[in-house]
């Protein structure tokens, strides 16, 4: 009955008051060399007597409530895809994603310049994602510290900019494969780890990495980054207002067209696209190939994989090492767009939304995870002027979708091999 | 010579102080880890939180005319205890009891996110600028040559020894002594089994998060008192360096958590007083993995049998 | 529409939408101003000064009938003194289509972002950054209305060496830009006066423990320090240093000036010396300004305030006499003449410099006022 949940519902109003008014109702502000508590405005304190109301009337009547809930059905992600068998699921996906290619190549020649500049950003977060499942969705070892691996990208190429004058595309397998070498490194005093240790280990040795690139002044510039990093070139031509690399050709003036800072943003974008769909066609081919099997293997069962003879410690390697290397790419991408890396963009900020956007979009989904770097990239652009409140309601998002959709937005589906019938 | 010796134990004092109240919030994660499994990453915003409360208490109360040293120290003790409090065993009703059972991933993110939404709930509303708080018991004892090197031994250093072994002392009575304190031990070793011998786990894992809060609050009292100024983002790296501190002592070993917040206290000022203060923090991160790699159950834990 | 990638194309089509319609050109009978400094973190207070300053002074040309007939119009930015949120920022201000900005507050935030408008043309004028290497670029369009640290160090150090003739000195920063720039610069000429300079250490800024270093400054026998940084740390070095009996002078650049740095170190922070841009407020001239500024229940005294109301005149006067806004011809225009603004007369060398600014040594008082020192 209702009056057994009373007392309940009256705790629960009460803390959501103690949690409310000391922090939301007493500010402390400076007043010339003293602080003082200032309390907040009238409409404070009602939106905190409303909160608690609201609490107390959810605990009270919960029991009518979760049993309402349960009654809708909530739209399954299998609803949304067409029933299609064998031959012709294959065939539906390839246009779909030729469609996706198509459309996504178009989009920069008419949205605007901040949307071509969002898009691009939302492409490097597609390639960490599928980075990132790799080794969390696919192999589920769960590494926190996915960003050391993204710096270690864009400093490889910041650096060799600075101090030997490479350009984005020599540099860019170099930064990748020395990414991937760290990953191979990380990937060691990580093989008997399980679980929550890895979390802990890949969270420090994510840490240390910026530590130690905030310390080194002298060669990284520490706290102030590096900045003057060349955007990619074509043939040789830079995209600039000015020449930046001497031996360089202008684009605008190799074209005989007008100067259009639009050209630069267009071109990056267009370049990311590329770095992306191959992201995503190298790890498809990956998932259907042994090694891909072997990390989903893992995944599942880790003590059934070693008694059927896989080596864990080459998954585990190969997990680290390719998703090491993507992160590498991405990083060496995204130095190129700024122009301009400090440690601070590598923070363990990135690696969690990196992790979120895995989560999110369903640990092994390519589809999702891509849908999911989109939302979650997009939406701080869209909601600028809330951007006070963003990492309120990220915070908050991430603890609603464990909650509610643990499996993420669309989970993977393995498609089914059917042997041929004797 | 003697110099040496006083500036080793200055440093060693330091360290000594700033680990004890690590040592308390590390005995907060070392406590929900060895019950449920999980590492609550939102454990160091319950630290700020508690810190803030405190400063709120003691500027509500010098508004009020009431100065009086030690009431004014126990009320906001107590008042930062309850509030941080009230946060913990929230926190574990809404976002973590939902999840248990399920995937180990789960709790985990959605520690992060809560992490972030107390974050940026305490930013909003009391702004992002570093907050002083002021010194409410000053002086100290000096030790040494005042024309050469002279140790300092402030009361408020002293003081945060006195709270923190009191603490500890308290707790270690509690969990062995009382019965609420068997039961937590029980829940602690086999949760299905406890649960079937009719204690009821949820009231002790509650318990255990509303432990934890309470001793990181006052944690959270005595550094922002002896450090001088507070903001929204101070939790985070004091959250982390406790949680370095638990796992180098054992994860899930109380007396591990204390011991481990006092080596990191002086591994830290040792490396900053003779290598240097740049590398302060990779220390903590380093001694973390190298205590993993080597003997991943910490220094006072039991080593994980893998079972097949 | 249906599949699976229904959705996905969906979403970006939406996003290209939304985007779109976020970025509508801009009315043609508005100017618009880019200010982009810190609203949120830990030099914040900066930022309001920089905030109030402009806010004035588009109030105050608007009211004169705006620039060639046309309104200003703030686009106001937050880039919390942060490198990484400054490109965003500058990014941002760019696809907006602004050409003009005022910013950005830390040296550490304006040199990439500067990066951006220069690629871009945009005029910039900082009113706060003091670091030299802002404008040793080659840049044509960035401009600062305040002094560099290569002329504040040196004050700071002879004042040093002059007047304190202190016997063992340590100097320690913060390892940002700022800090770092003008911590080295003090170094450089305290060795060149002969003074002993037996410590130079950096310390993170954020730090709230800093007890190992005074210990450190203690064995040394350091009588006095000087920090190159903001005030959050040195509010707390002062405090703890007073805690823990290190008897020695401090001494810090403009960025330690300010009120909040007495509420974090409360007495410790009697007799700290300050090297500060000189009281513009005080100047006859700006009486009526100040009175203003009064009326608005603004504060003057700040020492970005009235080098961020001079930086939104320039604009407007630089627009005005090139007879256009295109940011190229501005930038030419503001290189070439001498303009009268609140802080006096301001005429450009070829790197954007002022020709002139004199940094003035203050003595800092617990009760948060502040006396010359000469």
């Amino acid at each position: 009955m209702l009056a057994k949940r009373l007392p309940f519902a009256a705790l629960c109003a009460v803390l959501t008051l103690v949690m409310g008014l000391p922090i939301l109702g007493l500010n402390l502000t400076p007043q010339g060399i003293h602080i003082v508590l200032k309390s907040a405005p009238s409409a404070t304190f009602m939106w905190i007597a409303l909160g608690a109301a609201v609490v107390f009337l959810f605990q009270l009547f919960k029991d009518y409530l979760s049993g309402f809930w349960r009654q809708v059905p909530l739209p399954k992600a299998s609803s949304f895809t067409p029933n299609l068998e064998g031959r012709k699921r294959i065939y539906a996906e390839r246009a779909g994603w030729f469609l996706v290619a198509v459309l996504a190549f178009a989009m920069p020649f008419f949205a605007s310049r901040g949307a071509t500049a969002l898009g691009n950003l939302v492409l490097i977060y597609v390639i960490l994602g599928l980075g990132l499942n790799i080794v969390v969705g696919l192999a589920g070892l769960l590494d926190l510290g996915y960003v050391a691996f993204y710096a270690v990208g864009a400093y490889s190429y910041a650096l060799l900019h600075q101090y030997f004058g490479f350009g984005f595309w020599e540099a860019l397998p170099i930064s990748a494969i020395l990414a991937a070498t760290f990953g191979f490194v990380l990937g060691f005093p990580v093989l008997r780890l399980r679980g929550d240790y890895l979390a802990i280990v890949t969270l420090g040795f994510g840490e240390i990495i910026r530590i130690v690139i905030n310390n080194m002044t002298w060669l990284t510039g520490g706290p102030n980054g590096i900045g003057g990093i060349p955007n990619p070139t074509l043939f040789n031509m830079e995209f600039g207002r000015i020449v930046k690399d001497p031996g360089d050709t202008l684009f605008y003036k190799v074209l005989g067209i007008e100067y259009n800072s639009n050209h630069k943003v267009i071109f990056l974008y267009l370049i990311t696209l590329v770095f992306a769909l191959f992201t995503v066609f190298v790890i498809k081919r990956l998932t259907k190939m042994p090694v891909g099997r072997a990390w989903e293997a893992l995944r599942e069962d880790e003590i059934a994989c070693r008694s059927l003879g896989l080596s864990r410690t080459g998954i585990k390697l190969s997990a680290f090492t390719l998703g090491a290397f993507f992160a590498g790419f991405a990083g060496c991408v995204f130095a190129a767009k700024q122009s301009f890396i400090s440690p601070d963009s590598f923070n363990l900020y990135e690696s969690v939304i990196v992790l979120v956007i895995v989560v999110l979009g369903g640990m092994g989904s390519q589809v999702g995870i891509i849908l999911a770097a989109a939302i979650l990239t997009m939406l701080p652009e869209l909601a600028r002027d809330m951007a006070q409140y963003r990492m309120l309601f990220f915070g908050l998002l991430m603890v609603l979708m464990m909650i509610w959709r643990p499996q993420g937005l669309i989970p993977m589906k393995r498609t089914p091999v059917e042997l041929a019938r004797e | 010579m003697h110099e040496q010796m006083l500036y080793f134990l200055q440093q060693l004092l330091n360290g000594l102080t700033v680990g004890s109240a690590y040592a308390l919030i590390a005995i907060g994660y070392t406590m929900v880890y060895g019950i449920i499994g999980m590492i609550n990453f939102a454990h160091g915003e319950i630290y700020m939180i508690g810190a803030y409360i405190a400063l709120i208490t003691i500027t509500g109360l010098a508004t009020l005319n009431i100065t009086f040293l030690p009431v004014v120290l126990v009320i906001a003790l107590v008042l930062a205890m309850i509030v941080s409090s009230a946060f913990g065993w929230s926190m574990e009703r809404v976002a973590y009891r939902p999840l248990r059972g399920g995937n180990r991933l789960n709790p985990l993110i959605s520690a992060i996110g809560v992490s972030y939404f107390l974050k940026n709930y305490v930013l909003l509303a009391q702004g992002s600028r570093d907050i002083g708080f002021p010194l409410l018991i000053k002086g100290s004892w000096t030790f040494g040559d005042p024309n050469g090197f002279e140790a300092n031994f402030s009361y408020m250093q002293l003081t945060i020894f006195i709270v923190t072994i009191v603490c500890m002392v308290a707790l270690t009575l509690f969990i062995s002594k009382s019965r609420l304190g068997r039961a937590c031990r029980a829940v602690a070793q086999d949760l299905k089994m406890a649960n079937l011998l009719g204690i009821d786990t949820h009231k002790i894992i509650a318990a255990t998060f509303v432990i934890g809060s309470a001793l990181a609050a006052v944690a959270g009292m005595l550094l922002g008192m002896y450090y001088g100024s507070i903001d929204p983002e101070f939790g985070f790296i004091a959250g982390l360096k406790a949680f370095t501190a638990a796992v180098l002592g054992g994860i899930g070993s109380i007396p591990g958590a204390m011991l481990g917040g006092i080596v990191l206290g002086v591994a830290e000022s040792f490396t900053s007083a003779y290598l240097s203060t740049d590398y302060k923090d990779v220390v903590s991160f380093l001694l973390l993995i190298l205590i993993l790699l080597f003997r991943p159950s910490g220094l006072l834990g039991k080593p994980e049998v893998e079972k097949i | 529409m249906k599949g699976k990638y229904g959705k996905l194309i969906a979403g970006l089509a939406a996003s290209v939408v939304l985007a779109g319609a976020a970025t509508t050109a801009s009315a043609e009978d508005t100017i618009k101003i880019g200010i982009a400094g810190p609203m949120t973190g830990p030099v914040a207070q900066y930022g309001d000064m920089q905030f109030t300053g402009t806010r004035m002074a588009i109030k105050q040309i608007n009211a004169h009938g705006g620039v060639m007939g046309k309104k200003l119009v703030a686009v106001e930015e937050d880039d919390a003194c942060d490198p990484k949120q400054a490109v965003n920022v500058a990014n941002d201000l760019v696809n907006k289509g602004v050409k003009f900005v005022v910013g950005h507050l830390c040296s550490s935030s304006t040199q990439p972002a500067s990066d951006v408008y220069a690629d871009e043309g945009v005029v910039m004028i900082t009113p706060a950054s003091t670091n030299p290497t802002i404008t040793q670029r080659g840049y044509d369009n960035i401009f600062r209305t305040i002094g560099l640290d290569s002329m504040q160090g040196p004050i700071a150090a002879n004042f040093i060496a002059d007047k304190i003739k202190p016997k063992r000195v340590a100097v320690v920063q913060d390892k940002q830009q700022y800090g770092e720039g003008i911590a080295s610069a003090v170094k450089k000429t305290l060795e060149k006066d002969g003074v002993n300079v037996v410590m130079y250490e950096g310390i993170n800024a954020g730090q709230k423990d800093f007890s190992s270093l005074i210990t450190k400054l203690k064995q040394a026998k350091v009588d006095f320090v000087y920090y190159g940084g903001y005030h959050p740390e040195l509010g707390l070095i002062l405090r703890q240093a007073k805690e823990k009996g290190l008897k020695a002078h401090f001494m810090g650049p403009e960025g330690v000036g300010n009120k909040d740095i007495n509420t974090i170190a409360g007495d410790a922070a009697e007799g700290m010396y300050v090297t500060l841009p000189p009281s513009f407020d005080t100047l006859p001239k700006n009486a009526g300004l100040v009175k203003a500024f009064k009326a608005a229940k603004e504060d003057p005294t700040g020492p970005f305030v009235m080098t961020s109301y001079a930086a939104v005149q320039l604009i407007a006067e630089g627009i005005e006499k090139a007879k256009s806004t295109d940011p190229v011809k501005v930038a030419k225009v503001l290189h070439a003449g001498t303009f009268d603004t609140a802080i006096g007369d301001v005429s450009f060398n070829k790197e954007g410099d002022l020709k002139k600014f004199n940094f003035v040594v203050y003595k800092w008082h617990s009760d948060g006022t502040k006396t010359r020192v000469e």
